[in-house]
């Protein structure tokens, strides 16, 4: 289903009173994203088309699972205290009908910087060793406290990455549209769909029991490519120009590329840490997050 | 690579000697073997001879399920050792309850001993780590240091992993397994990985390709998660699994210290008679005859491995060395094989290692072959290096280490 046009500026405004000085920034999924004025300081607020409820019961589901997973973020983003996640803002999350289509609204937190798919696309400065390691540990930082609340976020990639000028929250880990929770029923209406992006999916998510063996080295792994594209401007599995089943067969065999080879200025040290995070098998990725920080933070 | 003694019947002075020349690290002791008294006795001894030499103490919490049999060989283990060890069924311990009990009593038991890390008790899994026994094994793992912790255990705690050859053969089972087993809220400080053999050849079933990738993924796995690993009657392997991250391997002086199997509480088939003295060679990376030693001295000087224990297998006594210093030499051999081996900390250059050893063992058999009278001892021949080879390769295509790393 295709994403509703975004609704006209006065009538966002005139559902959401309490917002000022709207500018669209960015549009993705379902989602609108503004940057807004509240209350005298600036949020992103976050518009979400919710789907019609349809006259199936098919339709309606899928209602209901978007619903769920727009709750299930809000609801999580309230909970972290980590630095290293997004924050929510002050808008109170509620459901808006705007020109006949539903809108749920909400708000975070205002990050003023650039995402690091931005910053790739644009070919910023390489990045050097110690701002990898940075946002390497901000990863897993973000993981951890996710996992301790039983949390996989699932999609963590440099999109969803934000980059700031502020040096105590340098990299801050966005969107948990998509995130899983071990001791919640699934959201996912069709079983044999599996919500991630293609390029940054962990291999085990392709496994058909896969809910029975999730666990946060899934976002190890993907931590993973998000440094090593960061880092090197590439996706470790060098995937352009390869179509969607291309992608997922790379994704299951293919070796990633060891990360030495396009940065030989880097340690070996850290080059073997992100390699092994890249492996396809869970239990060969490293799980020690504290010793993964130790390793980072003795030599940053 | 540590390497320790693997402590068993008729230690006399051995351990001493051993760690006295630098050959051990330090030794496992085994209860069924030693009294409570003399165990005591030791440690102090050892502690304040050897201080540097670490004294670990293996509960064999493992034999409790065959302890109930008639006639089985539990020696010490149930006249001394009985504030934790009783005979299990298996079917008793299935409940966690049991399991935190029996952790609790044999940790308890090892707080008053003079040791320097603990061992935490656990059953065999024998077959499948798809299993109960399986299940009951991840309990004691699981449980280990949240009840060590609770009496106060400030020693590292090493979990007890005993697993069959024929379990880590199955390896899609044993990486599900390792998935769980790496993912623990309160884990253990290390593991104390014993691979059990079955009665009927152990050398067949250690020497195994699955068996020696299967073996060889554990140890890399808990490593890289942080853990130390010891490996209990891991002998000839020790190298091998030293290559792959292993802190400390084992081995003793009897054929049942340098493989691990129930079999050696189980009630005794038939009689035992002492075995023929053997010569670990490096370059065989086996053990021969001392009469095969003695044939090829001077013949296929390669088999000697030109250290100071060579001197234990004199010309003037037909190569036949004294039965008590027969480890002394496995453990020097043992300590120079990991020298050679082993380059810490990368994996791969080890496993290479390990390969041109191989080949080399291989062209230095084939020397042997052509010197020697008749036909090898069938445990002295080279039938364990082809799935030492293929076991390797295996390793490597396991642990995902190939092409895109070299």
């Amino acid at each position: 289903m295709p994403i509703p046009p975004p609704p006209a500026i006065e009538h966002i405004m005139a559902a959401f009173p309490e917002l000022n000085a709207l500018v669209h920034i960015a549009t993705g999924g379902f989602k609108y994203v503004y940057r807004a004025g509240v209350s005298g300081h600036t949020e992103a607020f976050k518009l979400l088309a919710l789907p019609a409820a349809g006259a199936t019961e098919c339709e309606r589901a899928a209602r209901q699972e978007y619903i769920g997973r727009a709750r299930r973020e809000i609801s999580l983003l309230a909970h972290f205290t980590s630095r290293e996640l997004v924050k929510l803002g002050t808008v109170i999350p509620r459901e808006v009908l705007i020109g006949g289509i539903s809108f749920l609204g909400y708000s975070e937190e205002f990050l003023d910087g650039e995402s690091i798919q931005s910053y790739v696309h644009r070919g910023g400065p390489r990045p050097r060793e110690e701002d990898a390691k940075r946002l390497f540990g901000c990863l897993l930082r973000a993981i951890k406290e996710l996992w301790e609340n039983e949390t996989v976020h699932r999609d963590i990639k440099p999109l969803n990455v934000m980059m700031t000028q502020d040096t105590a929250r340098p990299f801050v880990l966005l969107d948990l549209g998509i995130a899983y929770q071990m001791r919640e029923p699934g959201l996912t209406v069709n079983p044999e769909v599996r919500p991630a992006t293609l390029r940054y999916i962990a291999p085990e998510m392709l496994q058909a029991n896969f809910r029975q063996s999730l666990d946060y080295r899934a976002d190890i792994y993907t931590a993973g490519i998000t440094t090593f594209e960061f880092a090197s401007f590439r996706h470790p599995l060098d995937l352009h120009g390869v179509d969607p089943v291309g992608t997922l067969t790379q994704v299951l065999r293919r070796p990633s590329t060891p990360l030495k080879l396009l940065r030989p200025d880097y340690s070996d040290d850290f080059c073997r840490l992100i390699d092994q995070t890249l492996k396809k098998a869970p239990p060969l990725r490293p799980a020690n997050i504290e010793m993964m920080l130790r390793r980072l933070n003795s030599t940053i | 690579m540590k390497l320790y003694a693997q402590h068993g019947y008729g230690d006399g002075q051995k351990i001493r000697q051993g760690i006295r020349q630098g050959f051990i690290d330090g030794v496992i002791f085994s209860p069924k073997d030693i009294s409570v008294t003399r165990l005591r006795e030791t440690l102090v001894d050892l502690r304040s001879g050897y201080a540097d030499a670490e004294r670990l103490f293996d509960p064999q919490f493992y034999a409790t399920v065959v302890a109930n049999e008639p006639n089985s060989r539990c020696g010490s283990l149930i006249t001394d050792y009985s504030d934790y060890f009783v005979p299990r069924r298996r079917s008793e311990l299935e409940t966690e309850e049991r399991v935190r009990s029996d952790l609790g009593r044999t940790l308890a038991f090892a707080r008053n001993l003079d040791i320097t890390s603990v061992i935490s008790p656990n059953i065999l899994v024998p077959r499948s780590l798809n299993s109960i026994e399986a299940a009951i094994a991840k309990n004691f793992i699981r449980n280990a240091k949240p009840v060590a912790n609770n009496l106060g255990e400030t020693r590292l705690l090493f979990a007890t992993l005993a697993i069959g050859c024929e379990a880590l053969r199955q390896h899609r089972d044993l990486i599900e397994f390792l998935t769980d087993l790496t993912l623990l809220e309160v884990p253990p400080d290390g593991f104390y990985v014993l691979a059990g053999v079955s009665a009927n050849d152990g050398r067949l079933d250690t020497f195994d390709a699955d068996t020696v990738a299967g073996i060889m993924l554990l140890n890399y796995v808990l490593k890289l998660n942080g853990f130390r690993v010891i490996n209990g009657y891991s002998d000839l392997m020790t190298p091998f699994l030293g290559a792959c991250g292993s802190d400390a391997g084992a081995t003793g002086w009897w054929g049942n210290l340098r493989a691990f199997g129930l079999n050696r509480f189980a009630p005794e088939s038939s009689g035992g008679r002492l075995p023929i003295p053997r010569y670990l060679s490096c370059a065989l990376l086996n053990r021969i005859t001392f009469a095969e030693l003695e044939q090829l001295r001077g013949v296929v000087p390669e088999v000697w491995n030109q250290l100071v224990t060579d001197e234990l297998y004199p010309a003037v006594n037909g190569s036949e060395p004294e039965r008590s210093v027969e480890v002394l030499q496995s453990w020097n051999s043992l300590n120079e094989l990991c020298r050679r081996l082993i380059v810490p900390g990368d994996v791969l250059q080890s496993v290479n290692r390990c390969q041109r050893s191989i080949e080399r063992a291989l062209q230095v058999y084939s020397s042997v072959e052509d010197a020697i009278f008749g036909q090898l001892d069938p445990k002295s021949d080279s039938s364990h290096l082809e799935p030492l080879l293929t076991g390797l390769v295996r390793f490597l295509e396991l642990a995902e280490i190939g092409a895109s790393e070299e």
